[in-house]
C-alpha cells in the first residue's frame, strides 16, 4: 500500500478548510486552522492564473460544495421543504451544512441529523410537528434506497423442528422504521405529496401516528399497524426469542393469540427472515 | 498491493459501446421505457444505483434494451485517506449485475479523514503524486477485476506545486497506471480559457490507445471565466476542439452529459445527432 506523499496530506487539509464550511466541526483529526487562515495558507500554495483569481476558485468551490449539499436535502426532505417554503428551507440548510460534515461518499447518506437539528432550531419552532414530518421523510428515503432482501425462506422455516419454535427471532424488513409522533405525520406527509388529490386541510388535534415505514420489493410503504400489532412490531424489531413474545402477550391485557397473527404478518411481508441460535452454530 | 500487480488489466469483455450515447437521468426513464428511442447506449451514474428498490429496478429494465456503462464520483482516487472499502464494494456489486462496457470515475479527491465534500477537488501535478495516484488505480483495478477510466476534470485552481503540466501528468498516469482515458473536451477547453495554454497542446500529448470515451457538456461563462455546470448546449470552441479529437484517436464512443436543468430527451438526440455528424462518413 502506498503512503501519500506528505505535502499532499498537508495540501488536502488544507484545501478542505479553505473550501468547506464546516470543516471547523469536523473530525477531531484535521487541524484546525481559523477559516481565513486557511483560506491565507491556501492562497499562497495557488499558482496565480491570468483569467481565473484565486477568490474566483475559491468561490466557485465553496459554492459547489454548499450547492451540492443543500440540494441533497432538498430531495430528501422536500414535504419539510414545502412546509416551511423553499427559501426557508435554503437558509435553514445552510446552517445545516455548516454544523453536519457528509461522511460518505454517497450524497444519499447526508442528512441523518436534520430531524434532531430541527427541534433545536429556533426558528422553526412554530412548527411543533415539523421534527416528526422529518423523520418520516428520512426513514421513506432510506426505505426506498435499502439493498434488495430477498422473501422469507419458507423452506428454511419449514424444516425447524416444533420443540425448537419458541426459540426462533423474527426479523421484520430490513428497511423497516418503526415511527411514532403525537402529530399525525402520515396525514401531513400524504397531503404534501404532489400528487395528493385530497383535502391539504389537517387538523392537527387528531390523534398521533405509529407508523411502519418499510419497503415491499419496490413498493414503499407507510402501514398503520392497530394498536396490538403496534406492540407487536416493537418486540420483533427488539429480536426477542419468539416463545417469549408469546408469553409475554399472552400475560397482558388485552391478551394477543401471536401465533394467529404471525401468518397474516408474512401474507403483509412483515416478516422479512428468521434466526435459530442453534442453526447459527 | 498496488506496486506488486504485474499482470495487465483487461478492459471489461462486454458489451462494446460505439457511436454517441446519451447520459441516463431519470427524467427520460419512462420515454426510454416506453418509446425506445435509437440512442446506441447510455451513460448510469453510478452513485444513483448503489441501493436497491426502483432505481436499480429501472436501470436493469434499461439495461435489457441499451449497452450501458457507469460513471461515478465518489472513488477519491487522489484522496489521501485509504480507499472507502463499502463504496468499491457497493460499485462492483452493481458492476457485477448490470455489466456496464467499462466503469469511469475523476482524476480528483473529494475527502479528508472521512468527511467527504461530495465534489471534485483537483491535485497537485507532481511525480510523487503520480506514483501515489497511479498505486490506488491498480488498486481499485485489482478489487474491480477490470481496467477503469479516470476523466480529466476543469479545476478552478491550481497548485503552485505543480512540476508537470496537466496533459503530461495525465499522458503518464494512464500508462503507469494501466487505466485507460475519458476525455472530457469540454473540461479540455474550459481549462485551457481559464488557465491560458493551448488546448492543442493538451490533446497532443493524450496516447490515442488509451482513449475510451469523450464527454462533451455545456459550459457557463460568468464574465472573465469558465465554469463547467452541465447546463447548457455544446459550445462553438467544444465542438471545434471535438472535431480535432475525433481526427487525432479516431471514432471514440462519446458522451452528451447534461445534469442541471436537463432538457426533453429530444434536445439531447439533437445534441448526440450534431456530435455524429462530426464523425467521418463510412
Amino acid at each position: 500500500m502506498a503512503t501519500p506523499p506528505s505535502e499532499l496530506r498537508e495540501l488536502q487539509n488544507l484545501f478542505y478548510q479553505a473550501i468547506v464550511p464546516h470543516a471547523q466541526q469536523a473530525s477531531p483529526q484535521i487541524a484546525k486552522l481559523p477559516v481565513q487562515t486557511s483560506i491565507d495558507q491556501l492562497a499562497t500554495q495557488i499558482r496565480s492564473q491570468d483569467n481565473l483569481g484565486f477568490e474566483q476558485g475559491l468561490a466557485a468551490y465553496q459554492g459547489s460544495v454548499m450547492g451540492k449539499l443543500t440540494r441533497a436535502l432538498e430531495e430528501i426532505y422536500p414535504v419539510c421543504c414545502r412546509l416551511v417554503g423553499p427559501e426557508f428551507f435554503a437558509a435553514m440548510s445552510r446552517v445545516y451544512v455548516r454544523q453536519h460534515p457528509s461522511r460518505s461518499p454517497d450524497l444519499g447518506d447526508y442528512g441523518s441529523q436534520l430531524p434532531s437539528f430541527l427541534e433545536q432550531f429556533e426558528p422553526a419552532a412554530a412548527l411543533p410537528y415539523l421534527p416528526d414530518v422529518a423523520r418520516l421523510e428520512w426513514s421513506w428515503h432510506r426505505a426506498f434506497n435499502a439493498m434488495d432482501q430477498p422473501g422469507l425462506d419458507f423452506q428454511a422455516l419449514g424444516s425447524i423442528p416444533q420443540e425448537q419454535w419458541g426459540q426462533i427471532r423474527f426479523e421484520l424488513p430490513h428497511s423497516s422504521v418503526l415511527l411514532a409522533s403525537r402529530y399525525p405525520i402520515h396525514r401531513i406527509w400524504q397531503a404534501n405529496q404532489p400528487d395528493n388529490a385530497e383535502s391539504a386541510q389537517v387538523n392537527l388535534d387528531q390523534a398521533g401516528a405509529q407508523l411502519l415505514i418499510w419497503r415491499d420489493r419496490l413498493e414503499t410503504r407507510i402501514d398503520l399497524p392497530n394498536e396490538a400489532d403496534w406492540q407487536l412490531l416493537q418486540a420483533f424489531a427488539a429480536g426477542h426469542p419468539f416463545g417469549e413474545i408469546c408469553a409475554q402477550f399472552l400475560d397482558q391485557e388485552p391478551t394477543l393469540d401471536v401465533a394467529t397473527r404471525l401468518p397474516v404478518w408474512v401474507q403483509r411481508g412483515w416478516i422479512a427472515g428468521f434466526l435459530i441460535e442453534d442453526m447459527d452454530d | 498491493m498496488g506496486t506488486v500487480v504485474t499482470s495487465k488489466m483487461a478492459p471489461r469483455p462486454s458489451p462494446r459501446i460505439q457511436g454517441v450515447g446519451i447520459g441516463l437521468r431519470s427524467q427520460h426513464y419512462a420515454h426510454l421505457l416506453t418509446h425506445q428511442p435509437d440512442v446506441p447506449w447510455l451513460e448510469a451514474l453510478s452513485d444513483n444505483y448503489l441501493g436497491g428498490g426502483l432505481p436499480i429496478h429501472h436501470l436493469e429494465q434499461i439495461r435489457a434494451i441499451y449497452p450501458l456503462t457507469l460513471h461515478g464520483v465518489g472513488l477519491s482516487l487522489g484522496s489521501v485517506d485509504p480507499i472507502n472499502r463499502d463504496y468499491l464494494n457497493r460499485l462492483k456489486t452493481l458492476a457485477d449485475r448490470i455489466e456496464p462496457a467499462h466503469i469511469s470515475d475523476h482524476l480528483c479527491w473529494s475527502s479528508v479523514q472521512g468527511d467527504y465534500f461530495n465534489d471534485l477537488a483537483p491535485l497537485p501535478y507532481t511525480e510523487a503524486v503520480l506514483d501515489y495516484v497511479a498505486d490506488r488505480i491498480l488498486q481499485v483495478q485489482e478489487f474491480l477485476g477490470c481496467r477503469i477510466l479516470i476523466e480529466n476534470l476543469s479545476p478552478y485552481l491550481q497548485f503552485r506545486h505543480n512540476s508537470l503540466t496537466e496533459w503530461d501528468f495525465i499522458a503518464t498516469l494512464v500508462n503507469k497506471a494501466d487505466c485507460d482515458l475519458l476525455l472530457d473536451i469540454n473540461n479540455v477547453y474550459v481549462n485551457a480559457v481559464n488557465h491560458g495554454f493551448d488546448p492543442l497542446d493538451y490533446l497532443h500529448a493524450i496516447p490515442p490507445e488509451r482513449v475510451k470515451e469523450i464527454h462533451l457538456a455545456g459550459y457557463e461563462d460568468q464574465g472573465g471565466f469558465l465554469f463547467d455546470t452541465h447546463g447548457y448546449p455544446v459550445q462553438a470552441g467544444v465542438w471545434q476542439l471535438y472535431q480535432v479529437a475525433l481526427e487525432q484517436f479516431g471514432p471514440v464512443p462519446t458522451l452528451i452529459e447534461w445534469d442541471t436543468d436537463i432538457p426533453t430527451f429530444e434536445v439531447l438526440m439533437a445534441e448526440a445527432k450534431k456530435a455524429s455528424g462530426y464523425w467521418p462518413r463510412d
